[in-house]
């Protein structure tokens, strides 16, 4: 397996002197090809700051990210930018989707900005397309989808540039639960059928019980690891609601 | 409280919106200055029948102000409301915290005031200075010295311009209070997340209206480049009509038909972020095609007024010459013998010249003849004005030896008539194209006219120049013949011409001087003088003034359409820069760099701002040209410089206007960003 994503004692501060708060306090994991890996967490916990920092958004205070090898905390701005379209594949729970674009112009736009030959870029798409199976809503624009559509637009724009890493900011954070599975189950098919590699934060537990493996995190710092393994997601989940539930149940924190 | 809370909004608006800053304090100036003009006399030398004319450019430019005012009105409540909606979740806000309504708009209200009063000082301070140096440009407009330099402050322009703008500020500020007690508190929560339904029209009716608009302004085109526009007929109503029409529908289908036209070309509109700028342009020009025909139809006049203005000015300073050939000009009804007369009151003319000449216009004996005799030949060319009211006027003699010392004492060559022969002359013609071409038809078809029963050959060439100095000759048309025809004649007219004798120029100043001396002095008479004196200086004061009028009403006009226009262009833009930050970021983080996004946002504004400027640039063209045919025809003009300077004025203004716009858009789009 060779690793795709590695984290390096990483720590992100805001604030001054006086007032520090350390968002990400000494994380360090790492995600290898293939995998489907879920960051959980409280809100405020940092697992935002965490996705910002990988997906190059934001900068680390100390410690360094290497994605494919690449430490991406050394790179200047307009290489972070092509990085970015190249390496980086993002689904916001917003879904980002350009609203004076109709979903085929969204999909090819980033291969637009890369350059790709028209020709090329077309034949990505419609083949994109045709296995998150939006065929249908290609020529409409957003205003026009549904949220599950809008996301699966976005998801296909996520995979269109055949990233390194597709990073997934609470993609079903605006779905109803039945847009919400229709989404996931595309995710898991993106990660079982093209062998995607995944890292998806969330604070939903059924969301999570999709993915192959969920690092925990608490207050800035990683708290635990849940391995699916040959667990059922049925099992899976109830793993990981045992977990969420000692996360915020410590019988200090309630006395 | 609210005071404190609107004077910091009011601090941090300054910083996003130097631009409505910028363009109210403009405003207030150049109100300032041009109402300020008749201060000006203080630092001038200046003859009374000049400061006459500078009067009546003031009371013109006052009516005019008023016209402005409208313009600048509308333009305030329009920046305003765009500001208002740009702050529509902060006004949520403060509704949710439990502030009344009443309030929030009181607190507007303020804001509106301190901001009214800033620009209104900044303004007034920049007109102050600003029209120290108009003093520069009237002196040279009417020819006259500097007495020195002097502060030029104008009490009246200053008060008037408080109270107009005082007043457009109470609507705003009314306005702004109306449009608060109309908002929802949901829509107001949610104003950022509402995006704009695209209207997609079809393409095939995109398509239609494209070739429609393009043929109304095309037949426009043709149809004014053919009629010309001398005559402000229901031809050219219709003419304005079609263009204007042609130019909403080009606005209407421009964007879509050119999308669809390109998306037949995958290659180039999948390149780079070509296929987002045209979608931006495409979703707003859509709601904005009605602002856009305004702006391109006021960018058009602006180009029309500044150009022909300057143009006017060359026009007129060559239309003079015909009208003031000598220094003065002494005439009077019947026979007289001036210079008597004038010493009747004490009037000495030989004081001023060695060197007069003195002649008159005659009746032909039998007291028949008209002007019927030449222009009924001609009639269907002569305009209706003059048609009838001179046509029945008799048709007066001049003395062929009278015409040529006149000619000698300009320094022209006379003319030799053949036995029998007779000149038509007409200082008028000169002037008025349409007679000229009349006159030359009609030695084209006649070769005689006959006089008091005899017939005499026709002169092969129209008589124009002048041979009395003044405003109105009223001789429009006559004939020069041979010293015993007129002679015997009855004198209808007598006159007296003569130039300065040593110093001219101070000389023709004690002549005018002297002149409206003598006439203070007897105004109390009771027939008055029956003389009437006009000298070349009065005749020039005349044409420089109203070469003044025309180019301060001009340039007034011009610099106002011009910054409504580039302002309301400029502030479309940035009022939609928090909608398009949206849009950017998402750019930014599927992987355009810096360099791309930057190239972006310039494109799609400089799109917005070229496209209007530019039809309004082809129709400026045609319209020119027409204009120009025109004035050539009172006086040949440097067309090509006046272009160039009006040009140079709207690149300035309006280059200006689309950089501020981009540099504060960017600091928008790109604001929060790491």
């Amino acid at each position: 397996m060779t690793e795709i994503l590695k984290v390096q004692d990483v720590e992100k501060y805001y604030g001054n002197k006086g007032n520090l708060t350390k968002a990400i306090d000494h994380v360090s994991f790492s995600v290898d090809q293939g995998e489907f890996v879920g960051i959980m967490g409280a809100s405020g916990s940092g697992k935002t700051t965490l996705l910002n920092l990988i997906s190059t958004v934001d900068k680390v205070t100390c410690g360094h990210i290497f994605i494919r090898g690449n430490d991406i905390t050394e790179m200047k701005s307009n290489e972070l930018a092509r990085f970015r379209r190249e390496e980086l594949g993002f689904v916001f729970q917003d879904f980002n989707l350009l609203d004076t674009l109709n979903g085929y112009e969204n999909i090819i736009l980033p291969l637009s900005i890369s350059g790709v030959p028209h020709k090329q870029a077309k034949s990505h798409v419609e083949e994109v397309a045709k296995r998150l199976d939006i065929n249908d809503v290609l020529t409409k624009y957003p205003y026009e989808m549904s949220g599950g559509q809008r996301q699966r637009i976005a998801a296909a724009r996520a995979i269109v540039t055949n990233p390194a890493i597709i990073l997934a900011d609470e993609p079903t954070g605006s779905l109803d639960s039945k847009s919400a599975r229709m989404l996931l189950e595309s995710l898991e098919n993106l990660h079982k059928n093209l062998n995607a590699t995944i890292l998806m934060v969330t604070h939903d537990a059924f969301t999570a019980s999709y993915c192959s493996r969920i690092l925990f995190i608490k207050d800035g710092r990683l708290f635990n690891e849940l391995v699916r393994g040959s667990y059922t997601r049925k099992e899976f989940f109830g793993r990981i609601i045992d977990v969420i539930t000692l996360l915020g149940g410590d019988a200090g924190n309630v006395l | 409280m609210f005071f404190k809370l609107a004077a910091k909004n009011v601090r941090k608006s300054l910083r996003d919106y130097t631009l409505y800053f910028l363009t109210l304090s403009f405003s207030v100036c150049i109100f300032y200055v041009f109402n300020s003009i008749e201060a000006q006399k203080a630092m001038l030398s200046i003859s009374s029948s000049a400061l006459d004319i500078l009067k009546s450019i003031t009371m013109l430019i006052g009516y005019i102000s008023v016209f402005v005012s409208f313009i600048l009105g509308f333009l305030i409540v329009y920046a305003n409301n765009f500001l208002i909606r740009r702050r529509k979740k902060e006004i949520g806000i403060y509704l949710t915290l439990g502030m009344k309504k009443g309030k929030v708009a009181r607190m507007l209200v303020s804001e509106t005031f301190i901001i009214g009063v800033i620009s209104l000082g900044a303004g007034l301070l920049a007109g102050v200075f600003l029209s120290q140096w108009l003093s520069v440009i009237t002196a040279n407009l009417f020819d006259v010295d500097m007495t020195g330099y002097r502060f030029v402050f104008s009490s009246m322009a200053f008060i008037k311009t408080i109270i107009y703008f005082g007043v457009i500020f109470l609507i705003v500020m009314f306005l702004s209070t109306l449009s608060i007690s109309k908002y929802k508190l949901i829509d107001l929560i949610n104003a950022d997340k509402q995006n704009e339904r695209q209207k997609i029209r079809s393409p095939l009716l995109t398509a239609v209206l494209f070739l429609l608009s393009v043929t109304f302004i095309g037949v426009a085109y043709g149809l004014v480049l053919k009629n010309g526009i001398q005559k402000f007929d229901t031809m050219l109503k219709i003419e304005m009509a079609m263009g204007a029409v042609g130019t909403f529908l080009f606005f209407t289908s421009l964007s879509g038909f050119f999308l669809k036209l390109l998306q037949f070309n995958g290659k180039l509109y999948f390149k780079g972020l070509n296929m987002f700028i045209l979608r931006q342009i495409n979703s707003r020009i859509n709601t904005a095609h009605i602002s856009m025909t305004f702006i391109c139809l006021m960018l058009f006049c602006t180009i029309g007024i500044l150009s022909t203005a300057l143009g006017a000015n060359n026009a007129l300073n060559n239309g003079y010459r015909f009208c003031a050939p000598f220094d003065a000009t002494f005439s009077a009804a019947g026979k007289m013998d001036i210079p008597v007369e004038m010493a009747k009151y004490g009037f000495d003319i030989g004081s001023y010249t060695d060197n007069t000449l003195s002649y008159a216009l005659y009746r032909d004996k039998s007291e028949k003849l008209t002007k019927e005799a030449i222009l009924g030949k001609v009639l269907d060319e002569i305009p209706d004005n003059a048609r009838s009211f001179f046509i029945k006027q008799p048709l007066l003699l001049i003395r062929l030896s009278d015409y040529n010392r006149l000619m000698e004492l300009q320094g022209l060559k006379g003319i030799t008539l053949l036995e029998g022969q007779v000149a038509v002359y007409s200082d008028y013609a000169e002037y008025t194209p349409e007679l000229m071409t009349a006159l030359g038809h009609y030695l084209e078809k006649e070769s005689s006219i006959g006089i008091s029963g005899s017939t005499y050959g026709l002169y092969d060439r129209i008589l124009t120049n002048g041979i009395v100095t003044s405003t109105a000759s009223g001789i429009m048309i006559a004939l020069v013949v041979p010293d015993s025809v007129a002679d015997g004649g009855k004198i209808e007219k007598s006159f007296i011409s003569f130039n300065c004798k040593g110093d001219r120029k101070s000389m023709r100043k004690k002549l005018e001087t002297d002149l409206y001396a003598m006439q203070e002095r007897n105004k109390d008479q009771k027939d008055g003088i029956k003389v009437q004196a006009e000298t070349s200086d009065i005749v020039k004061t005349i044409a420089a003034g109203s070469k003044a009028i025309i180019s301060f009403v001009g340039i007034y006009l011009g610099i106002i359409f011009l910054i409504t226009s580039a302002a309301v262009l400029a502030l479309q833009q940035l009022s939609e820069a928090s909608d398009n930050r949206k849009r950017y970021n998402i750019l930014q983080k599927i992987g355009a760099d810096d360099r791309m996004i930057n190239m972006a946002l310039m494109k799609q504004i400089a799109i917005y701002f070229i496209l209007p400027l530019a039809l309004a640039c082809i129709h400026s063209i045609v319209g020119i040209k027409v204009a120009n045919d025109v004035i050539t025809d009172v006086g040949g003009i440097n067309a090509l410089g006046n272009i160039i300077t009006t040009a140079v004025m709207i690149a300035a203004v309006y280059g200006s206007y689309f950089l501020a716009t981009y540099f504060s858009s960017k600091q928008i789009v790109l604001k929060g960003r790491s």
